[in-house]
């Protein structure tokens, strides 16, 4: 066995070229491949907390896509989908980018949803040097994006914090308590949410941390309630607001709740029923009125069957495809994955004209600089990457159904 | 705070949360008592079990009495398949080859699940109805049924265990194996009955957790940790001291929040669970072979 093993110089160094040799062809087969087209994952919670949203996002993504190749695609490449899920849970969302990132060699990742999952598929795109589109909301992920290839297309909790206040002021609320989910984007929320409060002169009768994953938050509730606040203004998922506002309604102690509509889904007034959701204020991000918004919404309900409106994540998801393969065109044939995320603000932020697709906007770049203006706002990229250009609007749910109350602009 | 209503509330609370972890508790103990292995697919039963309850309330519109006892039955079923299929093969393997099983099968369990029914939470359907309020001590209808159900589900346990032939039987080889079977004790016989009991309890405690909270893939691995705590703080194999164990970490979290707040009340039920062992190594209630 082992006079086979040695080897003489020379063999070794045929070896050696030889497996030089394998080991380039697939790397230029990828290579060629890459001249014509562009490779985007769309990385999304298909199932787990945000499940009722993420197949509208991907669908999106894909018929997005499919819209730009037929517009005979963005800087003389094709986009490919990779789809994938992220079970919005942050163990299964590192495996699924990195197999995105890996095996399908993507350029960029697109629509990842829930903050903690953003926040651990970042390392890997910063890694790798793609850019990641996502729709979180956690502050963190602002001072965590160190190569400004990170784009936020939902509204961060710095500025739903600002709504919250808004709305609970608008309402005429005098005793607001507040609660928080243990993670990333509930704590932004509220901490922001309580900076904006007491800025504005209000007081906070109380505020408790809880955690996850617990069968009963009785105690949590009945410290709060103890307080006698007139609203509770609540971070969180749907498992957990399910269990909170099915105890707090056997408690019989009457408060409001303004929960943000991600967490309030029609799946919570499904298990709750009509009589324990009553008068929940939720809060959510205002749908686009611009006419990329009407070509958004005839394509989903195509798609999907649903009305457009019911998905704005997936309208945010519209306009990433929109504005990246926009940045492809303006940066032109074969631009680097750097180069491309350089032209994402001239496209989508700029002054210029205005354009509402991509095929709108391919044509107007011959001409001269553009803003796309989109299905999901009319984004606004300061900075950081983050959108600063939402409308938001809030709702009552009054037998089951979300009656929309008014908007909010942040100035 | 209101004082002594509150005080009263939390122990409530604690005592609630702690039934439920006992019934994981007594389950995992019974199998360590008999088998001697922890059994890491005991959370993952529950799972299934309120699924099973679930489905059934969905096909047929049961009531949720119904579905508690199919699910036991259906749990049962399938805690006596995979004894068969699997442990009954590694008898006589050490314990460590049985728990890597079990931990095999929690996993196969949940990917099956998630396969066919999702990550998407589900609820039971039943109407959500107001508190009773004693002076500011609030007792909810249904912790009362819930406890009801766990007390008689304990007590069917330990009726079984101490007032039957069959349960002298298992009490006896959990005792002392090689002498159960010289003595004419049919160890098969008294295994696969601990198993149906097992998946009964199970199947039952996830049901109720599943009432109580909302019904999700993860929803019995994550009580695994407060159930191997409970069974470990009430002395290994101890089918009393597994109940006394839940009780004791339910009422430490939920009482320990008055002071260190919400976030940590966890982690001082496993404090209280390390100061025990330091002091009592074999448990509050342990001695060696604990189910005479």
């Amino acid at each position: 066995m082992k006079a086979k093993l040695r080897l003489s110089p020379k063999t070794l160094f045929c070896a050696m070229c030889l497996s030089c040799l394998v080991a380039a062809v697939p790397s230029l087969s990828t290579f060629a491949i890459a001249q014509d087209t562009f490779n985007i994952g769309a990385l999304n919670p298909i199932t787990g907390a945000g499940s009722f949203y993420g197949s509208g996002m991907q669908q999106t993504i894909l018929f997005a896509a499919d819209q730009v190749n037929a517009a005979g695609g963005a800087g003389g490449r094709t986009l490919k989908v990779f789809a994938e899920d992220t079970q919005t849970q942050p163990e299964a969302a590192v495996l699924a980018a990195k197999k995105l990132i890996e095996v399908n060699k993507v350029q960029a990742i697109l629509g990842t949803w829930s903050s903690s999952v953003t926040l651990a598929v970042m390392p890997l795109t910063e890694a790798a040097n793609i850019i990641l589109m996502h729709n979180s909301g956690a502050p963190e992920i602002t001072t965590e994006n160190k190569k400004g290839l990170v784009w936020r297309f939902a509204p961060s909790q710095n500025l739903y914090g600002r709504v919250f206040a808004e709305v609970c002021r608008k309402n005429g609320f005098k005793r607001p308590a507040t609660m928080a989910l243990n993670n990333a984007s509930a704590l932004g929320q509220i901490q922001v949410f309580s900076k904006t409060w007491k800025a504005m002169g209000g007081n906070i009768v109380e505020s408790v941390v809880y955690e996850p994953k617990m069968p009963t938050y009785r105690s949590e509730l009945e410290k709060v309630l103890a307080a006698k606040p007139d609203v509770i203004i609540l971070g969180s998922y749907l498992p957990d607001t399910t269990i909170l506002l099915r105890e707090w309604y056997q408690t019989g102690i009457n408060t409001k709740w303004i929960i943000p509509q991600w967490a309030a889904t029609p799946k919570l007034i499904e298990a709750l029923g009509e009589n324990v959701t009553e008068g929940i204020i939720t809060i959510f991000r205002q749908e686009n009125t611009s006419p990329a918004f009407v070509t958004y919404s005839d394509l989903y309900k195509k798609a999907t069957g649903k009305s457009g409106s019911d998905n704005l994540y997936a309208a945010m998801c519209y306009d990433m495809v929109n504005v990246l393969a926009l940045a492809m065109e303006a940066a032109g044939p074969g631009a680097s994955v750097l180069q491309i995320n350089s032209k994402i603000r001239t496209v989508a932020d700029g002054p210029g004209t205005e354009v509402y697709s991509f095929a709108e906007g391919k044509k107007a770049l011959k001409k001269g600089p553009i803003n796309y203006n989109g299905a999901g706002s009319w984004i606004d990229l300061d900075k950081f990457g983050d959108d600063a250009g939402s409308i938001f609007t809030w709702s009552v749910i009054q037998k089951g159904r979300y009656e929309k109350k008014g908007n909010i602009i942040l100035k | 705070m209101n004082g002594f209503p509150f005080f009263i509330n939390l122990l409530i609370n604690g005592i609630v949360e702690g039934l439920i972890i006992a019934l994981a508790a007594l389950s995992l103990t019974l199998v360590f008592a008999v088998a001697r292995f922890a059994n890491a697919a005991t959370g993952d039963y529950m799972t299934l079990g309120a699924y099973a309850a679930l489905g059934m309330q969905m096909l047929t519109g049961a009531s949720i009495v119904v579905n508690i006892i199919v699910a036991g039955i259906v749990t049962s079923i399938l805690s006596i398949i995979f004894f068969r299929w699997v442990f009954q093969r590694l008898a006589g393997q050490s314990s460590v080859t049985a728990l890597v099983a079990s931990i095999g099968i929690a996993f196969f369990i949940r990917s099956v699940l998630t396969f066919f029914v999702g990550h998407d939470q589900y609820a039971f359907k039943i109407p959500v109805t107001r508190a009773i309020n004693l002076y500011g001590v609030l007792i909810y209808q249904a912790d009362i049924y819930l406890t009801a159900v766990t007390l008689l589900a304990l007590g069917g346990v330990f009726s079984v265990l101490y007032l039957t032939p069959i349960g002298r039987r298992m009490r006896a080889v959990a005792d002392n194996f090689e002498l159960a079977r010289i003595s004419g004790i049919r160890s098969s016989e008294a295994l696969i009955i601990m198993w149906a009991i097992v998946g009964a309890v199970s199947g039952i405690g996830g049901v109720i957790l599943g009432i109580k909270s909302v019904i999700m893939p993860e929803m019995g691995w994550d009580l695994l940790l407060p159930a191997f705590a409970a069974m470990i703080l009430g002395g290994v194999g101890n089918p009393v001291g597994a109940v006394f164990g839940g009780l004791c970490i339910g009422i430490a979290q939920e009482l320990s929040s008055l002071v260190v707040g919400y976030s940590y009340k966890i982690a001082v039920a496993f404090l209280a669970l390390l100061l025990i062992l330091l002091w009592r190594p074999h448990g509050l209630l342990g001695y060696k072979e604990a189910i005479r």
